[in-house]
Formats: structure tokens, C-alpha cells, sequence
């Protein structure tokens, strides 16, 4: 039931990941729409999964990394979508579906092992609070790095004085630089919360935290390039280039903890 | 009875006989009316602009109808038909319905995507309806005309990017900032591009405005012009730290803002954008300036470059233009053929239905014992013969009228139910 249901959500984002990139390309409104009626079913079908998930388990569907993003996928999937609408960027979809198909394609795949049984000094309520605020950070920035990555291939358009497709399809430098302060300043609160409690509930479970845990060691490595540009553009004024450069190595980093998390054997993986 | 669309436009025609060929709004009247009155055509239309001159009519014999048509119009201008003549095109029906699709949806014109013709295609029609040359044939065409280029403006972009250079800057600056509302600009330099383009920004809500040059009295009746505050030269960096827009136009032969001025400004801006739009030449800021982060530099070519990768933009679109209007000709045709049908359909159903309602009086007559059941059996019996035999034919006569051979279907159909003549 909840496998059937996640694959159909799942076809439900490959089919809005290729028209949204048809759309990137090719000026067709209809495409935009098709695109936009297919990651809301892809949507609605993955809540229903996780409900499912959630119910046929008995607790929160965040039991194992590759359920945790799933879950992730989720909320990037609705920030997205909110997104879409609030800043106008009828292209977004195109610049993050691919992050959430890559994703929730690696969340199945890996699924088959099943619900892992968790170490019963981490269960408990906390548990799950550090991976929801974890998840949230880490949906918030997936568009961090969408706005960076849109920010930068406009500010070439510009600069190059060529406009090609991009150009006319890529919203205002301002815009694309604002959309990445405020996901980073959304982000970064939850990453921070849910790090700290990590550390200070697994600390003491695990005796070192960082010790065995690879994902533990690159989500502070993650964590440390977010508060550094965090900093710099609310104390020293970093904006637009710069901010988006480390906007793109801080979701690196982030990428490779969680690649780390899913491949190399370790605490958080299953 | 044929639709046609008869005349000469910018492809085909030099401006100088289009000039001497386009007529005025009460001379057109007259000729309206002039060519209604020849009884050759039932309905007429002539759309009168500097880029066309074209007559639309419904006539029996739409060669005669051009001929005459012009004939009036030659007459009137004082221009020989012989020159014109060999210049005239005519396209007939669907053609002609293409014709005025396209020439409304501003596909025909001499810059694709203009927005005039939209509104002289309107005025043309007001007046030949004022003048009663208007009857159904054009009016549907028209109405549908406006409808497609309607839809063509706003499903395409043909009309979307800027083909003028301060038009294309403005746009170039919504692509930098989120809007224009509330942002600064400066102009250094009075000249008349760099006004026109600060009216643009004007108009899209950027405020305030100040004006700098060389001559100070110049400077501060261009800032009464715009409702700007006119700055001092030598004053020149300060403003530049408080503004978002430059538009540069002085008659230098030296840039008159430097690198290093720009970088000593944008130091304190944080991140704020600053935009150049320079159209002095030789250039009034120095090159190396964008390579500073945020700022950004468009001068003279660059925004000649911007403007032809515009014009092949809506080159593109047009083309997707293309296939939306035979998209609506489709439509259109269909319509109408089934306009031609629908009349036919409707008597034949009378004339089974009073054969029908005949035959059954007779025979409930000859039974005057049957049940009611019996009377409503016999009723529903009739009626669904009826409707059997009638579902073919019917089916057929729409899908002739769509296949466009509807004309020999119906003389047949009336022929063999007797229908009367159509």
C-alpha cells in the first residue's frame, strides 16, 4: 500500500521534472500548468504514503534516514510550491525537482531494507524533534541553492549582455537574491535547533558524537559554511555573487552528508 | 457569395503610393458608401493605414468588387489605377479570413508585434458600421479577428520584449531589480535619448529623480521637466552613492565616472544594485566598472545587442503566433460552414416530424378504443423511427460541412425531402 502509493508520487515528479524542464525551453503555458497539476498529485500521493507509512508503523514515518528524505522531499516539494506562487518564478520547478527526484528516488531504492530498529537509548520524543528540524533546514535549503544557482546563471545573462532563454525566462537579480537571504534565514534556525539537539541527545547515548558518525561530522561542516554566510550578509552586507557561490558549497556539503548518511556505513544509517 | 480581401501594404507597395493611397476618416466615408452604392458588394470594410490600404467585402463576384473598389479609391486620390492595379493582391474565404486574422494580430505588420494595427483595424470597423457596410459576414469575421489577436498577445510573447533601445534598457532594469517602483535614478548629461528613457522609468514608477550636467541652468530645466531635483556637477559621486539608476549621456570625450569612483561608492552600498545605462558615445563610464560585484553596465551596443535578440524573440513567438491563428481559422470555418448547415438540419427534422405527428392522428383515429398505454406506445414507436432514420444523414451533413463539401450535400438533401429551395 504505502510502497505503491510513494511510486506513484514518484511518477507523479518524474513526469513534472521532465515538463518542467520542457517548460525551461520551450514557451508553452500549457506545459507550466501540466507541470504544475502533476507535482500537486505527486504531492497529495506522497502524503497519503507517509500517512500510510506512518500508521502502518506506529510512529512518525522518520524511523530511518531514507524515510527521513522522504519526508524531506515532501516539505521541499510544498515550500516549492509556495514559493512558486509568492515570488513568481514560474521556472523554480525546474531548478529543484531534480534535487527532489534524485532524492526520492534514493529514499525507495534504499527502503527495501526496512524499518531498522532503532537503538532504544535515542528513542523517544527529542529523537524525532531532531530530525523534523533537521528536515526543515534541509528543505529550506534546497531552494537556498535553487535561488543561488538562478541567481548566478542570471547575473551571467547580464553580464554577458547576450540575453539568451535564461534571460527571459529568469526573474530580477533582486528577487533571486532575496529568495536565498530568506531561505538561508529560515534554514538555518532549524538546522541549528536540530543539530544541537543531536548532539545532546546522542552525545551522551553514543559517547562521542563525531567519532563513528560520518553524517554527524559533514552536517557540522554543512552547518559551519551556513553560519558563515549567514553572518556575512547580515553583518559585513555579502549579497548577490558571493552569497550565492557559498550558497551552492554549503547545499554541496549538505549533499555529501546526506550521501554519506544513505551509502557509507554509520550511526544514522540503516 | 465570397468573402474577399483586396489591396496593397509596406511588402508589396513603396511608400510613396501608399501615402498618396491612404485616404482619411471623412473621405472614407464617402467612399464607403460610394462603393456600397455600385450594389457590387453586400458588405465592405477598408482598413486605411500608413503601412496598408485594403478593402474587405462579401460580394457575389469578388473580381468585379476589387476592380471597382480600387476604381473608387484610384478616383479619388488622384493616383492612376494602372499603377496600382499590378500591385494588388486578393485572396478569397479562408484566405481572406487568414488575412484579417493575421493583419489584426499584428502578424503582417512591418514590425511584428506592433500595437497599433489592433486599434486602426477597430476604427475601421466603427466607421464602415456607422456607415451600414457592416452586415453579418464581416461582423462575425471581425469580432473573431479581434478575439484571435487577442489571444495572440497575450498567449505569445510577439509583443512582450522591447524593439527600442530605451524601452529595452528599461526592461534590462526589471531584470536587475525586483520593480522599478521607488527606485532612484540619476541622469548626467541632458540629452533627449537618455530623457526618454528616464520617462520610461518614470512611468514605471521609479522615484525620485535627479538630473546633473555640465550646464546648470540645462540640468535644472530637465528636472522641472521630469519633476526631478536638479544636482551640481562637482556633486556628482555623491548622488551616485544614493541612487539605483544611471543614465549617462554628456557630450565628453573623457568618461566622466571612473572605476575608482564607483568603487569608492559602492563600498557603502551593501546590496544594492547600481545600474548604467550609458548611451553617450563616446562613453561617459569606464569600462572596468562591471567588474565590480553588482554593478552592471549597458551602453550603446550593448543595448542595440539587446534590442535585435528582442526582435528574434518575437520572430520566434510569431511563429508559434502562426499556428495559433490556423488553429482559430480552423475553428472559424468550421463554424461558420456549420452556421450553413444548421438551417437544413432543422427543416428536415420539421418535415419528418410533421410527416410523423400526420401519420399518427390518422391511425389513433381508426382506434378509438386504445388504452392510453397503447396511444403513448404508438407515440414513442413513431417519434424513435424518426430519430434512427434521421441520426445518419444528420451526422453526415455535419461532417461535410467540417470536410468543407456541404454545399452539393445540402442542394441533395433538399432536393430529396423536398425542403423548398434554400
Amino acid at each position: 500500500m504505502h510502497a505503491t502509493l510513494l511510486n506513484l508520487a514518484i511518477l507523479g515528479y518524474i513526469a513534472a521534472t521532465g515538463l518542467s524542464l520542457a517548460y525551461l525551453v520551450q514557451r508553452e503555458e500549457w506545459i507550466h500548468r501540466v507541470a504544475s497539476v502533476a507535482t500537486i498529485a505527486g504531492w497529495l500521493l506522497h502524503t497519503v504514503a507517509l500517512l500510510a507509512r506512518g500508521i502502518e508503523s506506529g510512529r512518525p514515518p522518520l524511523g530511518s534516514l531514507p524515510e527521513a528524505v522522504s519526508v524531506a522531499v515532501w516539505v521541499v516539494v510544498l515550500l516549492a510550491l509556495w514559493v512558486e506562487r509568492q515570488y513568481r518564478v514560474k521556472v523554480l520547478g525546474a531548478f529543484v525537482l531534480p534535487i527532489v527526484l534524485v532524492f526520492s528516488l534514493k529514499s525507495t531504492t534504499t527502503r527495501a531494507l526496512d524499518l531498522p530498529g532503532i537503538e532504544p537509548a535515542l528513542s523517544g520524543a527529542w529523537l524525532w524533534v531532531h530530525i523534523g528540524l533537521v528536515l526543515l533546514g534541509i528543505a529550506a535549503f534546497v531552494l537556498n541553492f535553487a535561488g543561488a544557482l538562478m541567481y548566478l546563471l542570471q547575473e551571467r545573462q547580464l553580464r554577458a549582455k547576450r540575453p539568451g532563454t535564461l534571460y527571459y525566462r529568469l526573474p530580477a537579480l533582486e528577487t533571486l537574491d532575496r529568495l536565498t537571504y530568506r531561505t538561508l534565514a529560515l534554514g538555518f534556525p532549524f538546522l541549528t535547533t536540530g543539530l544541537i539537539l543531536g548532539v545532546l541527545w546522542a552525545g551522551p547515548a553514543w559517547g562521542s558524537v563525531f567519532a563513528f558518525d560520518p553524517l554527524a561530522l559533514l552536517s557540522f561542516v554543512a552547518w559551519l559554511i551556513y553560519a558563515g554566510t549567514l553572518a556575512g550578509r547580515a553583518a559585513v552586507g555579502w549579497h548577490g555573487r558571493r552569497a550565492a557561490y557559498f550558497a551552492i558549497v554549503g547545499f554541496a556539503a549538505l549533499v555529501l552528508t546526506l550521501g554519506a548518511g544513505l551509502f557509507l556505513p554509520g550511526k544514522h544509517g540503516s | 457569395m465570397a468573402l474577399f480581401v483586396t489591396g496593397l501594404s509596406h511588402k508589396n507597395a513603396p511608400v510613396e503610393l501608399r501615402e498618396r493611397l491612404a485616404v482619411e476618416e471623412d473621405k472614407l466615408r464617402e467612399l464607403l458608401r460610394d462603393v456600397a452604392a455600385t450594389g457590387l458588394v453586400q458588405e465592405a470594410l477598408i482598413l486605411s493605414t500608413c503601412n496598408r490600404v485594403e478593402v474587405y467585402g462579401v460580394a457575389e463576384a469578388p473580381g468585379e468588387a476589387r476592380a471597382v473598389a480600387f476604381r473608387h479609391l484610384c478616383q479619388h486620390r488622384g493616383v492612376s489605377l494602372g499603377l496600382v492595379e499590378p500591385l494588388l493582391y486578393t485572396h478569397l474565404d479562408q484566405d481572406a479570413v487568414r488575412h484579417a486574422f493575421r493583419v489584426a494580430a499584428s502578424l503582417d505588420s512591418m514590425m511584428i508585434g506592433e500595437p497599433q494595427i489592433l486599434g486602426q483595424v477597430k476604427d475601421a470597423f466603427a466607421l464602415a458600421q456607422a456607415c451600414e457596410t457592416v452586415g453579418p459576414h464581416l461582423h462575425t469575421l471581425f469580432a473573431q479577428a479581434f478575439a484571435v489577436a487577442k489571444k495572440v498577445r497575450t498567449e505569445t510573447e510577439i509583443a512582450r520584449h522591447a524593439v527600442s533601445v530605451s524601452f529595452a534598457a528599461v526592461e534590462l532594469a526589471k531584470k536587475i531589480f525586483t520593480g522599478l517602483g521607488g527606485k532612484a535614478v540619476l541622469l548626467v548629461g541632458a540629452g533627449k535619448m537618455s530623457e526618454l528613457a528616464a520617462r520610461h522609468l518614470v512611468e514605471q514608477g521609479a522615484f525620485p529623480i535627479y538630473v546633473t550636467n555640465r550646464t546648470w541652468a540645462r540640468a535644472q530645466e530637465l528636472a522641472r521637466a521630469l519633476s526631478g531635483t536638479a544636482v551640481p556637477f562637482d556633486e556628482l559621486e555623491t548622488a551616485l552613492a544614493g541612487v539605483d539608476i544611471v543614465v549617462t549621456s554628456t557630450g565628453a570625450t573623457e568618461p566622466v565616472i571612473t572605476r575608482e569612483a564607483v568603487q569608492r561608492v559602492t563600498q557603502g552600498r551593501r546590496a544594492r544594485p547600481l545600474f548604467f545605462i550609458d548611451i553617450a558615445v563616446p562613453r561617459d563610464v569606464e569600462g572596468g566598472v562591471d567588474t565590480l560585484d553588482g554593478v552592471y553596465r549597458y551602453d550603446i551596443d550593448d543595448l542595440k545587442q539587446v534590442v535585435d535578440a528582442n526582435i528574434r524573440e518575437r520572430l520566434r513567438e510569431a511563429q508559434r503566433a502562426e499556428g495559433l491563428v490556423e488553429r482559430e481559422i480552423g475553428k472559424f470555418v468550421a463554424r461558420q460552414s456549420d452556421v450553413e448547415v444548421i438551417p437544413t438540419i432543422v427543416s428536415l427534422r420539421e418535415r419528418l416530424e410533421e410527416i410523423r405527428t400526420g401519420e399518427v392522428r390518422k391511425t389513433l383515429a381508426r382506434l378509438p378504443e386504445a388504452s392510453p398505454e397503447t396511444r403513448q406506445a404508438i407515440d414513442a414507436l413513431s417519434t424513435a423511427i424518426v430519430n434512427k432514420i434521421l441520426h445518419t444523414p444528420i451526422t453526415k451533413l455535419r461532417e461535410s460541412s467540417r470536410a468543407g463539401a456541404h454545399r452539393s450535400w445540402l442542394e441533395l438533401v433538399h432536393e430529396l425531402f423536398g425542403l423548398g429551395r434554400k
